[in-house]
């Protein structure tokens, strides 16, 4: 114990060199923390974000692209697809359940999916949990309700029957709005953690309305312009979605219906599996992954070194300190010792500031990551990976305080304390 | 205006140091002239169409109609290769037994932890479209409490626990093996 305490007198007597040693260690962990806390995080989030369904149909183009723009909303679709092939397989006996959706609109950024009541009763996230609202209700037979995310609600501030314009195409800022046909908030969903929290959903029937007399490409003028009113008398029955979700029966059957969708006759599809589309995702980011979790390691790597670099230095200084040890009793094992827990004492500091700074960090920039990225960052406890992690890094900086050790070690009694000229 | 500029200019170079009030005049001058050039005329996207261009009366057709697409289709002749026996006949004498079975994981659920809790088990990975796809009684759907991490599609796994047979109850095409494992781990080459 003396030992240590000995160890920190020195440390503190040296302070600012060990603040800065600390420091670089400290940042290095946080570093290496927070790429492994987004990683996780990014993954668990991916993951839960739709669960119990079997496929995803849409228009041919790629697997991870389908089901990037179909649940995380990220990226465009390629194509629709005729509402007539949905409407064939929503009714094959082997599907339990099917969910259209349609998309290409935004609110202020926030993605617009038309969709239908079964969306709030089927679709599913995490662990098999159900869509549920927090106030309000699904949107009715009328084309201009909306059901907000959590978070389009709690970003933007709106309540219930409050109004809102649509705007074309998915920019954030946009410049040709929907601006004739407002819609009305009727519900809020509860939070999931998933894209639904940034998502604005309307029927089919709104997203139908919108778009009714938009058939130049433009919005239509003068006595080419629908009015809401006369859009509500008129059959909005879409002609095209843009793709749909189906749970089947029997999983056994998966196989066969993607097969069948893929080759359906009247309209080239592509149909997939999530789970596996997943799966191709995560070993496409695994590299970046991978080269971020390397970068992050050879930071601290540095940091230990600019560590093992400041106590090799501060030998030279410190022969007289050491020679005087020896000569009120101290045993070459004690001053290696000495050496040792200056080493580890510093790597400790180092990983609680850096523990300190990334949770600092993530209480920071959370509801800035939420927002902006769609990620939550608990403010939870090292999982036991990052336990591990830091383990390695304190045996690391173990490794390294026995080489000052052991050349402390090495030196004589009287090297210290005859004068060298 | 410009000339006083001018004169300012001219008259400030090397000969005599420029004081801090001309400098505050040219500053002063800089920030307001931007205000006499003429102002851009602001323009929104509607007002690129003429007054009196024809109002195009509103087109209700369906602009996605591929129905013709299907009729072009049609002329490939060819069926679309159907799953092999959708109820193909299982064999009873499994169900209850304690068995153990490579193949490949077809993730169906995939937990908070990457880790893969329901999956259907296959002989071939079902990458090769040229064949139809495998029949009933060879995927095995199984279900498992732990999970398993999946890193490679492509990675057989020896999955072990007890089988359940289910016979083909409707035409739903039901029929099949499923299994809720106890043990899984990788298929390795002997």
């Amino acid at each position: 114990m003396y030992l240590l305490r000995l160890a920190l007198a020195s440390l503190a007597n040296r302070r600012f060199t060990a603040f800065l040693t600390a420091f670089a260690i400290a940042l290095s962990v946080c570093l290496l923390l927070a790429v492994e806390r987004v990683r996780t995080e990014a993954r668990a989030s991916f993951a839960s974000t739709i669960s119990g369904t079997d496929l995803i149909v849409g228009a041919r183009s790629g697997s991870v692209n389908l089901l990037l723009y179909s649940v995380f909303r990220i990226g465009n679709a390629t194509n629709n697809i005729r509402w007539d092939s949905f409407q064939h397989y929503a009714q094959d006996p082997r599907v339990k359940w099917a969910i259209p959706i349609s998309l290409g609109d935004s609110h202020r950024g926030y993605r617009v999916m038309g969709t239908t009541a079964d969306y709030f009763s089927h679709y599913q996230y995490g662990r098999r949990q159900h869509l549920e609202l927090s106030q309000g209700r699904e949107f009715a037979s009328d084309p201009f309700e909306v059901v907000l995310g959590a978070e389009v609600a709690e970003a933007l501030h709106y309540k219930l029957g409050d109004k809102l314009v649509l705007a074309h195409g998915v920019a954030a800022i946009s410049l040709v709005k929907h601006d004739d046909k407002p819609f009305t908030v009727v519900g809020v969903l509860k939070r999931t953690g998933t894209p639904v929290d940034r998502t604005l959903h309307i029927s089919l029937g709104g997203m139908e309305a919108i778009h009714i007399d938009w058939h130049n490409g433009v919005p239509a003028r003068g006595a080419g312009r629908i009015s809401a009113e006369q859009a509500r008398a008129m059959d909005l029955q879409p002609a095209a979605i843009t793709a749909f979700m189906l749970g089947l029966n029997s999983k056994i059957a998966t196989f066969s219906l993607q097969r069948e969708i893929n080759e359906y006759r009247s309209e080239p599809l592509l149909a997939i599996l999530p789970g596996v589309a997943l799966q191709e995702l995560w070993s496409l980011m695994g590299t970046a992954e991978q080269a971020l979790f390397v970068v992050s390691l050879f930071v601290v790597l540095t940091g230990l070194i600019g560590m093992l670099t400041a106590i090799l230095t501060s030998l030279n200084e410190r022969r007289r300190e050491m020679a005087i040890l020896r000569s009120v009793g101290a045993r070459p094992w004690h001053i290696a010792g000495l050496l040792v827990l200056e080493a580890l004492s510093l790597a400790a500091v180092g990983i609680v500031a850096g523990l300190g700074l990334l949770y600092a960090g993530i209480a920071l920039a959370q509801g800035y990551v939420q927002a902006n990225y769609g990620l939550y960052l608990p403010l939870a406890l090292p999982s036991a990976h990052e336990w591990t992690l830091l383990a390695i890094i304190l045996g690391a900086a173990l490794l390294m305080g026995s080489v000052p050790a052991w050349r402390a070690y090495r030196q004589s009694l009287a090297d210290g304390l005859s004068i060298h000229l | 205006m410009i000339k006083h500029l001018i004169a300012l200019f001219a008259g400030s170079p090397a000969k005599r140091p420029v004081k801090a009030t001309q400098f505050l005049l040219v500053i002063l001058l800089s920030l307001t002239l931007p205000a006499w050039a003429s102002e851009p005329r602001e323009l929104d996207w509607p007002a690129l169409i003429p007054e009196g261009a024809p109002v195009t009366p509103p087109q209700l057709a369906p602009l996605h109609d591929m129905s013709q697409l299907s009729n072009a289709l049609s002329a490939e002749s060819a069926p679309p290769a159907r799953q092999q026996a959708p109820d193909a006949p299982v064999v009873k004498g499994l169900d209850g037994q304690q068995v153990k079975l490579p193949g490949y994981i077809v993730p169906l659920e995939v937990s908070e932890e990457g880790r893969t809790t329901e999956f259907l088990l296959v002989p071939y990975y079902g990458a090769c479209i040229h064949v139809p796809p495998p029949p009933s009684n060879q995927i095995v759907h199984i279900f498992s409490e732990m999970g398993v991490r999946v890193e490679d599609l492509y990675q057989p796994y020896w999955i072990e626990g007890k089988m359940q047979v289910r016979a083909s109850s409707s035409e739903l095409a039901d029929a099949g093996y499923q299994m809720e494992a106890e043990k899984i781990y990788a298929y390795e080459l002997r």
